[in-house]
């Protein structure tokens, strides 16, 4: 496989006023992607306002001095172009793929929503966005089977005033209470320039961009300094267990163990080890729960790791007449042995070449080509490090896997189970 | 300072050519498309079997989704957990989808993995496992899957809804079929599934990938050429009468939201006026600015989205309106949709055809980005036996339906009259709600969509 593949030949300078800019033109099809990440997450709020960070995303949409309330949609599906955002506990991300010729029209949508979303701010516009948040809410956690597990397993794994204890979605008794003022104050306090780095990918010419970004960005002016995030010290909580009963046919277990932030030292291990416990018929946990035992419907697991801090989550589905101690102890027993024996050569082969594919695969869509070239350049500050990245990977050793086990997967951790309701 | 008050319009438009597909045979008759798509060096193979569970037995429904899932369990000298290993060595992503009318199997792969690849795919086709103690256990795991799929409260209004339309075709059921169903398959019903089926004659190869024409062949000539042709398989499909508008819920207890859906059948994909109202279809509820979604999320904060299709499978399409609203505006939600559906065939300005026209014209060239997207183009039109012409001239098609010709299609294809709505959610809420509003007592279901009685 030819490594240079993975060599993304991007250039990234800063405005005047603070805006970090990458351009990355790439001619071999139509399209342009903008994509613009500011440096604020669900962890920059506090406890009683969370779910802000993701509600002001959604205002986001409502308009801006120049642009009609969901005019951003308009335009970009007029042109027949793509566009989103998101929100995590670290950031969030405003994407827009447009065919070729459209290139200027993100920049201007963009740029009048960071310069001037306060001037389109009304109180209906926020009192409709709240009804749909809360309906997302619904939708997507309160609804679902096993759908607001993940607010009580990681509010147990942090005490109450980190900021990854709570949702990103917000409670939902915070999000009914927030007012236009506090949209003001949250847009001034980070949604700045200074704040904020712009991918464009595509098919462009790079000199005509660049004067495009002066501009339609030069002009807005650099925002105050963000203030940073209050991270308290925490000891990791004793074991614990926790059950819920939730309208479902069979239980699930999800185990959470602290583990480290994304890109130090063992995240790479622990995403190799995720791998090889779960991501297929052969990673070991599959094997001996879903294969061999036949007592588990599914297992998988994650590290999720973000800038603060990050765990590692395993979960698993029992199959009727199968208790949660059972899949715990079976769960327990294949992280003991993996400890205690290590793994093969051809079991981190596998799980590497995979990996490796994956990372081809990935240049296929432009919008994620962007996406990754400002997630690098956040946690990096080298938008071009898919390389890097994958040599992080490439670098990890059997015995790494097996200490990364022991270090973290054998240590305190939060349980928690979600039985049927009876 | 700089002009912000109007958008920036582009200088020229841009020209896009569809790749040329080409139409291959290998030796032994399976045909073979291929288009070849550069930059990267991946290879995408489709191999796109033509029955699906619509030929489930009706004592036997599951079957065909079984068989899919067990495809891949071990073949040739590999038993299941080997297989897999060979595909995860190469980095190779293998898959198996299947629905009402097909089954899939896919590769994605490396250039440089293409030939041992599809020599696994092969042995995967023409020398399945099908170990007894493999089909059992995974003929569990799809009992237990049912059991799972009754918390799901979009997965029980899908399914309902299309019982409701499909009545006792066989596109009624679901295709993992039920509990009893599923009980009553045997390891041979699965054997005889796949030599009825798997077969060349049944069966095409989509590929789009950094190759020639003539390696394609080569390789696939190199692995498939002692595929037996078989039998062709078919179905009859007789289309159930459409019946005056009518209301169900199943109930769904303690539920935030309820689940709606609104609709009935439809043409078929291949009937004249698909393109009038594919755009017609996109001014209602066909994207984020659409009349529903703007209506039900934007205006009324009912919901995180709202939207309306057309689903086509071979034999019939079906038109539906879906969405999830909190349980306090279900009847409020449903009286919106109907009222959008009535406003659809009364009138449709010019700008939104303008605006939809857009849409479909400019993000035609998105749909060939990725070598799996520029494949399941050609799939559409094998799977609903259209031309070539559909693509390459898509933006013309487009370009001139007439304002008439696609108000004439939301009045021929949106029957109000006729419409079958549903609500999955808590009942002790969407009862008074519906009878109050509607002044008719909705008709109650269990989670299979048979009467409670």
């Amino acid at each position: 496989m030819k490594k240079e593949l993975l060599k993304i030949d991007c250039e990234k300078y800063f405005l005047e006023n603070g805006l970090q800019v990458i351009l990355y033109p790439d001619h071999s099809f139509p399209l342009v992607s903008a994509n613009i990440w500011y440096r604020v997450g669900s962890a920059n709020e506090t406890p009683g306002k969370t779910g802000f960070a993701h509600l002001f995303e959604h205002m986001m949409f409502q308009g801006s001095k120049n642009v009609p309330k969901e005019g951003h949609f308009r335009y970009i599906q007029e042109a027949g172009g793509n566009l989103n955002g998101s929100t995590s506990i670290d950031r969030t991300n405003y994407f827009e793929t447009v065919p070729a010729n459209y290139f200027e029209l993100p920049l201007w949508l963009e740029s009048d929503r960071m310069g001037f979303m306060a001037e389109g701010l009304t109180q209906e516009k926020l009192d409709n966005q709240k009804d749909v948040v809360m309906n997302e809410r619904r939708q997507s956690y309160e609804n679902q089977p096993y759908g607001t597990a993940w607010e009580k397993l990681f509010s147990n794994l942090y005490p109450s005033n980190h900021p990854y204890s709570w949702p990103t979605i917000g409670w939902m008794e915070d999000i009914a209470k927030f007012e236009l003022e506090d949209v003001k104050k949250f847009f001034a306090s980070y949604y700045s320039p200074s704040n904020a780095s712009l991918v464009v990918a595509g098919n462009f010419e790079t000199a005509k961009m660049k004067s495009l970004v002066q501009k339609y960005f030069g002009e807005i002016p650099k925002g105050n300094h963000v203030r940073d995030i209050f991270v308290p010290e925490f000891q990791i909580p004793a074991t614990k267990k926790i059950v819920f009963e939730d309208s479902v046919q069979l239980p699930r277990i999800y185990l959470g163990f602290h583990t480290t932030k994304a890109f130090s030292r063992d995240d790479a291990s622990l995403d190799l080890l995720s791998d090889i416990l779960t991501s297929s018929k052969n990673a070991r946990l599959q094997k001996a729960l879903i294969f061999e035992k036949q007592i588990a419907q599914e297992i998988f697991s994650f590290q999720y790791s973000g800038r603060l801090d990050g765990s590692f989550i395993i979960v698993s589905t029992a199959k009727p007449g199968i208790s949660l101690e059972k899949i715990k102890e079976e769960v327990q027993k294949e992280i003991l042995d993996l400890t205690q024996n290590g793994i093969s050569t051809e079991e981190l082969e596998r799980a590497k070449n995979s990996l490796k594919s994956a990372y081809i695969f990935s240049l296929q869509k432009l919008d994620h080509i962007a996406d990754h070239l400002n997630h690098y350049n956040y946690f990096l500050n080298e938008p071009d490090s898919f390389t890097l990245d994958l040599s992080r990977y490439e670098a990890v050793t059997n015995d790494q896997i097996a200490e990364a086990a022991r270090k973290y997967l054998t240590a305190e951790h939060i349980e928690l189970n979600i039985i049927p309701k009876k | 300072m700089i002009d912000r008050t109007k958008a920036p319009v582009p200088e020229k438009n841009i020209s896009f050519e569809i790749p040329e597909l080409n139409e291959l045979q290998l030796s032994n008759g399976t045909k073979l498309y291929f288009i070849r798509k550069e930059k990267l060096p991946i290879v995408y193979t489709d191999l796109l079997f033509l029955s699906g569970s619509k030929l489930d037995p009706a004592d036997k429904k599951g079957l065909a989704y079984l068989t899919a899932l067990l495809i891949d369990e071990g073949a040739g000298e590999y038993d299941s957990l080997a297989l897999n290993g060979e595909f995860e060595k190469l980095g190779t992503v293998f898959s198996v989808s299947s629905s009402h009318d097909s089954i899939g199997l896919t590769l994605l792969s490396l250039k440089e993995n293409l030939s041992r690849s599809i020599e696994l795919l092969s042995k995967i086709v023409l020398e399945p496992a099908f170990e007894e103690k493999d089909f059992l256990r995974e003929k569990k795991k799809v009992l237990d899957k049912i059991l799972q799929l009754k918390d799901e409260p979009s997965y029980i209004a899908e399914t309902v809804f299309e019982k409701l339309l499909f009545e006792n075709t066989h596109y009624s059921f679901p295709e993992i079929g039920d509990e009893k169903s599923i009980s009553a398959i045997s390891n041979s019903d699965i054997k005889n599934f796949h030599a009825g089926n798997f077969t060349s004659s049944n069966s095409v190869f989509i590929v789009a990938g950094n190759l020639t024409q003539e390696e394609a062949l080569e390789h696939f000539n190199k692995y498939f050429k002692n595929w037996k042709s078989g039998s062709k398989t078919s179905v009859p499909f007789l289309k159930p009468e459409p019946k005056p508008t009518s209301f169900y819920i199943v109930d769904k207890k303690d539920s935030a939201q309820s689940e709606i859906r609104v609709g009935h059948l439809a043409k078929k994909r291949n009937s004249p006026d698909y393109m009038p109202a594919r755009i017609m279809n996109a001014i209602l509820g066909g994207q984020f600015s659409s009349r529903i979604n703007l209506n039900l999320r934007e205006a009324k904060g009912f919901t995180y989205g709202a939207g309306s299709a057309f689903h086509y499978y071979q034999d019939s399409g079906l038109f539906q309106v879906s969405t999830a609203v909190n349980i306090e505006n279900s009847a409020e939600a449903i009286s919106e949709i109907i009222k959008e559906l009535n406003g659809i065939r009364e009138n449709i300005s010019s700008k939104e055809i303008d605006f939809a026209k857009s849409y479909l014209i400019k993000q035609f060239p998105s749909r060939f980005e990725t070598y799996a997207q520029t494949a399941k183009n050609i799939e559409q039109l094998l799977l609903h036996d259209l031309k070539i012409d559909e693509l390459l001239n898509y933006t013309s098609k487009v370009d001139s339906a007439t304002p008439d010709e696609i108000l004439n299609a939301a009045r021929e294809n949106i029957i109000t009259d006729k419409l079958t709505v549903l609500a999955v959610g808590d009942k002790t809420k969407l009862i008074p709600q519906i009878t109050d509003k509607f002044n008719l007592e909705p008709v109650e279901l269990d989670i299979y969509g048979n009467l409670l009685s």
